[in-house]
Formats: structure tokens, sequence, C-alpha cells
């Protein structure tokens, strides 16, 4: 690993175009607040950001990116232009989950959760020994595991509020934001085995079975 | 000497995944060096369509494998590419979205500039990246997302004779196809089973054939295929093979003579420009159907027009067609930068008014 390696970290799952670059070991942030124009704004933005730092793309150890759950296109939207700056520099381009970025630096046993909306929740459950696999649950339906109601461990993240209802744990916000949370745990995987990231959608996709039922075949 | 450039393309339009690496000379036909496509026939089948949801889950995971199966198979790396050239519309936002994203990547990491390709400029000059055709020619791009006729006058210049106002073709086979209990996608099953079929045995309507225009409707056909096989449920409680048969028949007959005979008002108007070599080329999956095929062939004949149809692999969605589309741009000196907007919908011919209502869900231009 590169001794002091030059890192940029963005995420569109939401919102936002959020970003974090840390070179030389100091860390820049930035964030633009936009319902839409993501697509055309994130990448002019990172540029900027690099240019402020007098860098550009080629300066680059590795990439961060938020890979959700969140928004199915604003993920899609940084997973893309994550990977074709891998491609195009050779540099491994990390992805992390909002729910890893949500307990980053924080106590274990906790549980990042975030809305889900329609009622329903992202959740992952990260204990002493690791984390549980990231699921979607609907609190109106689906039980809520055990282990969460006896255990009692922090709920960190927006829609805590909803499980702890639940589950009678206490809330908090997560302590580090987004952007510097995706940089510093992409920073620690930069010499992992590379894995392309992949969007993490934990939601199936919009789409029902042809409905027009095929006639009866009379032979 | 010709200056020329090797382009990389993208496209991910619609449910094929593809790149490609060519050499673009700014004058006779290019050079594919290299043309992947990653279909996502498999990931749809259960559904009877492309939806775009699956479409773009699948284009944001393969796109970048596709890119380098490109350049190894070309034998080209980033360093000998002169542009990055991205379908960035019409088509299923998604997906498009997932290519310019790359594109941009590709493009902010190796500094190589960008050029933002429109679909249907992709297939509308295929004719030219395969045989050289001479400006101006006729085109019928008739596919799953799109049917129109269009006089390719430059890289740049498109007339829009006129085109479908609903459905394109291609939808309306997968719609025969799942009324009829056939597997997608719905075109190849479709013509398969016509073979056996009278084309005759139902009347099934010609719609828009009366007027004088080049537009065209495929929507009420396959209500009238709906109500067709119905009356026959509804008589034996079933479709026997040769029922199935002969509306599979009766189906591709309409279409092809809508298509036939709208192309020849469209070449009628083409012809009075007095093209030097007059030439109807034709792009998109649909155009691969040998019935409908047949019926081009013999009213080109009929007016002593060429008739040109690329080879199959070139004629349905593919990178080397937006590589070359956007190779020609790139040589005449255009380009875009990293604010490229993925567009949904992008007509071509920007002089014509809309056919399609702002309602329609899918692929339009």
């Amino acid at each position: 690993m590169t001794a002091n390696p030059t890192l940029l970290a963005f995420d569109t799952s939401g919102p936002w175009c959020t970003a974090a670059l840390i070179h030389d070991g100091r860390l820049t942030v930035r964030t633009d607040d936009m319902a839409k124009g993501q697509a055309e704004h994130l990448m002019p933005m990172l540029q900027e950001m690099l240019a402020d730092q007098g860098l550009g793309f080629t300066d680059l150890d590795g990439i961060g990116v938020g890979v959700g759950p969140g928004n199915f296109t604003g993920i899609r939207i940084s997973v893309s232009a994550a990977r074709g700056l891998a491609l195009g520099l050779g540099k491994p381009a990390i992805g992390v989950s909002l729910l890893e970025a949500l307990v980053y630096d924080t106590a274990r046993p906790a549980i990042a959760v975030a809305d889900a909306r329609q009622g329903r929740i992202y959740a992952q459950y990260f204990g002493a020994n690791g984390p549980d696999d990231p699921m979607m649950l609907d609190l109106e339906s689906d039980p809520v595991p055990d282990a969460w109601i006896q255990e009692k461990p922090v709920l960190i993240g927006a829609g805590g509020d909803a499980l702890a209802k639940l589950t009678h744990s206490a809330v908090e916000t997560p302590p580090t934001p987004l952007n510097e949370a995706i940089a510093r745990i992409a920073l620690t995987r930069l010499d992992d085995p590379y894995v392309p990231p992949a969007p993490l959608y934990l939601r199936p996709a919009d789409a029902a079975p042809a409905r027009d039922t095929a006639p009866v075949i009379l032979d | 000497m010709t200056r020329q450039a090797i382009i990389l393309g993208l496209e991910s339009s619609c449910d094929d995944t593809a790149a490609a690496v060519l050499r673009v000379p700014e004058k006779g036909p290019a050079q594919i060096l290299s043309s992947v496509v990653a279909d996502q026939a498999r990931l749809h089948e259960a559904f009877g369509g492309v939806v775009p949801e699956i479409a773009a889950r699948a284009h944001a995971e393969k796109l970048d494998t596709c890119v380098k199966q490109a350049l190894t198979q070309s034998e080209m790396s980033l360093s000998q590419i002169d542009a990055v050239a991205v379908t960035s519309g019409p088509g299923l936002i998604g997906g498009v979205l997932s290519g310019v994203m790359t594109a941009k990547g590709l493009s902010a990491a190796t500094g190589l500039p960008l050029v933002g390709v429109n679909h249907l400029a992709g297939h509308a000059l295929t004719p030219k990246l395969t045989d050289d055709v001479a400006f101006p020619y006729l085109m019928l791009v008739v596919s799953g997302g799109h049917c129109q006729f269009l006089i390719v006058r430059s890289k740049s210049d498109f007339t829009r004779l006129g085109g479908t106002i609903d459905d394109a073709p291609g939808e309306a086979f997968d719609k025969t196809a799942r009324l009829l209990g056939l597997p997608q996608p719905g075109g190849p099953s479709v013509e398969r089973e016509a073979r056996s079929g009278d084309p005759n045995r139902f009347a099934l309507p010609r719609p828009l054939l009366d007027r004088a225009d080049c537009n065209m409707s495929f929507s009420g056909l396959k209500t009238a295929v709906l109500r067709a096989r119905d009356a026959i449920v509804a008589e034996k409680q079933g479709l026997t093979r040769q029922d199935r048969a002969d509306l599979c028949a009766g189906f591709q007959a309409a279409v092809a003579d809508v298509l036939a005979g709208k192309t020849k008002r469209a070449l009628d108007l083409y012809l009075e420009e007095n093209p030097s070599e007059p030439t109807l080329a034709v792009a998109g999956g649909v155009a691969a159907n040998q019935a409908i095929r047949a019926e081009l062939e013999t009213v080109c004949t009929q007016s002593d027009t060429r008739f040109l149809a690329p080879p199959l692999s070139l004629c349905t969605d593919n990178a080397a067609m937006i590589a070359y589309a956007g190779g020609l741009r790139f040589l005449a000196g255009e380009a875009d930068d990293l604010t490229l907007s993925a567009r949904p919908r992008w007509p071509l011919d920007q002089t014509q008014p809309a056919l399609l209502g702002s309602g329609r869900k899918g692929a339009k231009a």
C-alpha cells in the first residue's frame, strides 16, 4: 500500500452529491444537496474538489463509493462512475454500504438503520464478532430478530425511531458524516482482494410476471 | 493521408450491454476491431418483455466488463484510444445513465474526449459504416422500441418522414407471442410458427394504411390478435397448433403489409430528391424477419432502389454503431464534457413534431 494514499469517495444514494477526499492524511469534504441532476453534477464536482487541492483524477490511489441502500438510480450513477474511473485509472474502486458508514467508529453491538419508506427500514446488525447480513424490514409485518430486543443494541441512523418502538433501545445519530465514513472505510480496504463495487439494493426490482396467461393448446 | 480515429463505444439503452472498438476514418468504411454484446434475454424471459429496472441493474454491473473484453479482443489499450463514445439517449433511462456515467468515469480517468451519441443515429449511420452508402439514403429503423423512416443526408442531418404513433412492431411481436403462449423474444418465435400458418385465415387490420402519410400504428393490431384468439378460445376452450400458426402468419402478414405499404410512400418522397445511388437500408431486430424483409425487397425492386440490410449483428443493438457515429462526430471536432446528460427522449429530426403521445412508456424518440 502507498504510504500515504490519496483517495476520493463519493455517494449519490439520496438527494445529494457528497464526496470526501483524503490526501496527505488531510480530509476535505463537500456536499451539494439536489433532488435531481446528480448525473450531470457529480463528475465536475469531483474534478473541482481535486483541483482545489492541486490534484487530478490520475493522482488517486483508490476510489470509495457508496453502494446504498437508497435511491436505485442514484446508487447506479455513483457505482457506474466509480467502475469507469477504476477501469480508466487501473486503481481499485471500493464499495461501502450506507449501513456500514452509519456505524463507522461506533461501539458494538449496534444496528444501522435507514429509512426504506412505505413503513419499511433497511437495517443491519453489527455484533462484536462481525455484522449479520443487511436486510429490509417491514415494521408492520416482519418479525424483529429476538436478539435485537434482548440485547438492546444502540440504533444508529434515520429510521431508528420507528424500530426503537419495537426494540425499546436508544437511538443515536451517526458520529461520522457519510462522505467521510465511506472514505475512511474504503481506505482500510485498498489492499483487499479486488471486488468491483456493486449496488446494494435490498429491495427487489419492481416487476411482475406477464399477466397474460397463455391459452390451452389443444393437441 | 485520411485522418482516422480509434474509438471506444458503449451502448446500454435497452436490454443489450455492449462495447466495441473501431478504427473510423474520415471517409470510407470503418474497421470493427471488436464488438462485444452481452444480452439479457434470460433475465427478462419470465416477464414477457424488457423490465427497465432489471435491465438497469444488469447494465450497471456488466458495462465495465464488456469494455475490458472489447479492449482485449481489439488488442488495444486505453492509451491507444482517441475518444470514448456512449449512447446518451433515447432509451430506457436507467441503462442510458449507467452507460453515460461509466463513460464519464473512463473519460475523467484517462483525459480522453467524451462523445455522446444518439442511439438512432447509430442505427441510421450503420449503412455508412458497413457499405459506405452514398448520402442521401432512406432508412427504416424497425425494432422493439423504434419504428421510423429517415432520410439520412449526413452524419447529423436526418429528415423523419414518419413513424409509429404508438407501439413499435417488435413490441407487437412480443405481445403476440405472449398471447399465444410462445417464448420470448417474440420476433423469432412468431416467425417460426408463421411458416406453417395460413396468413389469410384471419382478417387482421392494416392500421393507417389508408392514409397517404408515412405514419404507422401497431397497437390496434395487438388488440385484434387478442380478439381473434379469444374468439377461438371461446369456441373450443383452447387453440390448436394450426390456429396458433394461422394467427402468427396473419399477424406477421399485417405487419409486413403495413411496413411495405408505408415504405412505398417513403420511397416516393425520397426518390423525388433524385439521390445518386437510390438505397433503402434497414436496421433493428424486426428487420431480421425474413417475410418482412422479402416484402421490402420487392418494393425496392419495383422502384429500382437498392435494398441493404447490414449483417444481423449490426442491425440489432450494438456498440460498433455507437463508436462509428461517435467517431464521425469526433473527427468533425465535436465532443461533450462531463456534464453530458442522459436523455430518455431525443428525436433525431428536431424539426418534426413529436409522433408519440407524452403518456407513452418505454424507449421512444
